[in-house]
């Protein structure tokens, strides 16, 4: 009887310890999966821009979230497979699993911070600009007031948007429908990413040349690279990988090979900072 | 989703063009419309050049559709054929089977979509690709769907046939299996049809959960690009591949219908 | 009414659902907005679709044969496309057209996306509406139709007061089913920003990660819903019973 009590007691001690030892005797999860499979499953924004988009000959994905999937994958030695995410799905498809880490053009901020983790060196800086019709009297980011405003499902201009300014949010569930709505006159200005989005549109596309962008930029947060809560070791060597990409010029060298222009200031301090920490 | 009939009363006769010509003729009208009100920034022959270039790549989304469409079919009659077989019988778990037909008869496809797309966990182990959750997900209304035109299919199958057979000394479940199911394939397949073109119609819904399907391929296509008259021309010619596959099946639809009552 | 919700929240918890969104105006309000407006768009659908069928048919059956070519063709088309890729092509391509075309003359475009989910899903009901009661009409047993034209009724009375009354009565099944896949089909208003409840959960989820509870929430909202139009649907058939005919 005090045999069967003591065992109905200890197998749950037994079977703790033995998940907490198993628990620190491996690296976390994320590594170790993408170790023994060999793969690495990058969840990539493929939205139509420099960052990421498909190439019509091959059908196969391109830019610069791509190349640095593919270049983080050469240097775990393992193959990469990548899973095409939107800002609406982005967040889900880390949770569930179904991919190792993003690369979505996915800014820090305190609230996704609470959820996930993240790589601690950033790949990019981007802000967020509104454009808007040259003739819509709209000149400071607080003329947006009570007004429709363009956006993507799930981005995190929406909030500041709202609070800081009073603006009324449209979502959508990518860029190109937003900038759509806005060319239908849906909303008056449409928010995106600066750089990756609006700059090269503004610059290159003549339909586009009756729109501005406002400045200053709002939210210039960087870029990171996303993994599950509670993955320290997987941030920590995807970090070394990227410090050595910035010392390298690696990035900076991508986005000229991916037509981001103009070239982004924060690389270049990024290119020339790192070198001196360590 | 009704299936036609023969031709009313009333028609002008010497109709015998298929309205589809009609069909297609408006599109193209249209989209031809629309075309030419477009603003167009560099030369339209460059924007036909630029369709084209892409075409391989939409042809390639629309084929993830198709199979979207096929597996979903697939395991919903399936699924669809047992339900509907349960749901005849009084027993608990005919009971539970009815509930699933209401349930997903009455849930919106999109919401399904959703639910199956994040809510199920993911396999570490097994992969799950992200088309087989929105397979799922529309095999769920299409195996409902399936189950009600079973119980049509078999509702339509006279009673005296059920009492002849119970009289022979069949037992319930011998007579839906050898004289009823093979009586109701034939009258199934019509509706059946019916089912696929429209599980076909939503897979177009699979674009929002980031699918590289036609539609989804149409936008990046439309913001690579970025030229009016191009995304003018992208979307028409999504709703007329759509209409290529859909609209021959429709019409194959109602001619075994026809001729399944003339036979 | 805090309380209440403060202990739904922290019951739903202890599950693993997390409500806490009710608790934070900026999203709970929106959210209760997005009910109202989910219950708009259906309404406003319900209403145009049977209007719109109901000219469709006038097309269908009507001698002139351009227009019943056009009716047979928009039919086809509506049928055999999915609502997605029209809202689309009518939301982001026409109306985009529209606007600039109207920018250059200095007016600005007063349609709305609402007006344009309305649009496209009443068209698109419209086309299923007018087949059911063609089916309707061909229900329709011919000794009344002889019965009516000896007495000298002109086409037009007997359309209206005998044809459609009898018509509709046969084809209340499917119309009914019809309005209970409109009902349904109305989530799709989310893809263009017009504020449905669909769309207000995808508002919350992508910055909170709860889908299971939106979802819950969601499909109760649309289950309640279908079940109240069937329901009406069941009275509507036996206030409308024909005797002699159906069960």
């Amino acid at each position: 009887m005090t045999l069967t009590k003591l065992r109905r007691l200890l197998t749950p001690v037994v079977l703790a310890s033995a998940m907490a030892a198993s628990f620190t005797a491996h690296a976390d999860a994320t590594l170790d999966k993408i170790n023994s499979r060999h793969e690495l499953t990058v969840g990539v924004l493929i939205g139509g821009s420099p960052f990421g988009s498909l190439d019509p000959s091959t059908q196969q994905p391109r830019g610069f979230n791509v190349d640095l999937a593919n270049e983080l994958g050469k240097r775990l030695g393992v193959k990469v497979q990548l899973v095409s995410v939107l800002p609406s799905t982005r967040v889900q498809f880390l949770q569930q699993g179904k991919v190792d880490i993003l690369i979505a053009n996915m800014e820090y901020n305190a609230q996704r911070g609470e959820i996930l983790d993240h790589v601690a060196t950033p790949y990019y800086r981007v802000g967020g600009t509104a454009i808007t019709l040259k003739t819509s009297g709209i000149t400071r980011w607080e003329d947006l007031r009570g007004k429709p405003v363009c956006i993507s499902q799930g981005s995190s201009y929406i909030r500041p948007i709202v609070e800081r300014y009073g603006a009324i949010p449209r979502a959508f569930p990518g860029a190109s429908q937003s900038l759509l709505a806005l060319r239908g006159g849906s909303c008056v200005a449409a928010v995106h990413d600066a750089a990756p989005l609006l700059y090269p549109l503004l610059q290159s596309d003549p339909e586009w040349h009756d729109y501005r962008a406002l400045q200053p930029e709002i939210e210039p947060a960087p870029s990171v690279i996303w993994v599950r809560q509670g993955e320290h070791d997987t941030a920590a060597k995807l970090d070394t990988f990227v410090r050595d990409l910035h010392r390298n010029g690696w990035f900076i060298a991508t986005e000229a090979k991916n037509g981001l222009n103009p070239p982004s200031p924060a690389l270049a301090e990024w290119h020339q900072q790192l070198p001196a920490e360590n | 989703m009704a299936t036609d009939s023969a031709s009313p009363a009333g028609k002008p006769a010497g109709m015998r063009l298929p309205p589809g010509i009609y069909g297609v003729v408006g599109i193209v009208a249209a989209g031809a419309a629309l075309w030419s009100l477009a603003p167009e920034a560099g030369s339209r022959g460059e924007t036909l050049a630029r369709l084209v270039e892409w075409a391989p790549a939409l042809a390639h989304g629309f084929a993830m559709n198709v199979l979207i469409s096929i597996g979903a079919i697939f395991i919903g009659t399936m699924i669809g054929l047992l339900a509907g077989a349960l749901a005849m019988s009084k027993s608990f778990a005919g009971r539970l089977a009815r509930l699933w037909i209401v349930a997903f008869r009455n849930a919106p496809w999109l919401v399904l979509i959703y639910f199956t797309t994040y809510v199920f966990p993911f396999g570490t182990t097994v992969p799950f690709p992200d088309w087989l959750k929105v397979m799922l997900g529309l095999a769920l209304p299409a195996s409902a769907n399936i189950a009600e035109v079973f119980r049509g299919a078999v509702a339509s199958i006279p009673s005296a046939q059920w009492e002849a057979a119970a009289s022979l000394a069949f037992s319930r479940w011998q007579i839906l299996l050898k004289i009823v199911v093979p009586q109701c394939v034939r009258r199934m397949l019509p509706p059946w049809m019916n089912v696929y073109a429209i599980i076909t119609m939503g897979t177009a819904l699979s674009s929002l959960v980031g699918i590289h399907d036609l539609l989804d391929t149409a936008q990046i296509a439309s913001s690579t690009v970025a030229r009016s008259s191009f995304t003018v021309l992208t979307y028409v010619a999504t709703l007329v591949i759509f209409f290529a596959y859909c609209y021959p099946i429709s019409w194959l639809t109602r001619t075994f219908e026809k001729r399944l009552r003339t036979a | 009414m805090d309380t209440l919700l403060h202990g739904f929240v922290t019951a739903t918890a202890r599950l693993g659902l997390d409500y806490r969104f009710l608790l934070d105006d900026y999203e709970r309000v929106p959210f209760v907005q997005g009910l109202g407006v989910s219950i708009e768009i259906i309404v406003s659908t319900m209403t145009a679709s049977a209007v719109a069928g109901l000219l469709l048919l006038l097309a269908l059956r009507g001698r002139n044969r351009l227009v019943c070519g056009l009716a047979r063709g928009f039919i086809e088309v509506t049928r055999n496309t999915p609502t997605l890729v029209q809202l689309y092509c009518a939301f982001l391509v026409l109306n985009m057209l529209i606007t600039q075309w109207l920018h250059a003359r200095g007016i600005d475009n007063p349609f709305k996306p609402f007006f344009w989910v309305v649009l496209v899903l009443s068209l698109h009901k419209a086309a299923f509406h007018a087949e059911a009661l063609r089916a309707g009409f061909d229900a329709l047993p011919s000794q009344t139709l002889e019965g009516a034209a000896s007495l000298g009724f002109s086409r037009a009375t007997r359309f209206w007061r005998i044809e459609l009354p009898l018509a509709l009565r046969a084809a209340l099944p499917a119309l009914v089913n019809n309005m209970v896949e409109l009902v349904k089909a109305s989530a799709v208003a989310s893809a263009i920003a017009v504020g449905d409840v669909t769309y207000q959960s995808i508002m919350i989820w992508t910055q909170r990660d709860n889908v299971l509870a939106l979802m819950l929430l969601i499909l109760a909202f649309f289950g309640v819903l279908t079940w109240l139009v069937t329901l009406a649907g069941s009275w509507l058939e036996r206030r409308y019973r024909i005797p002699g005919y159906g069960y």
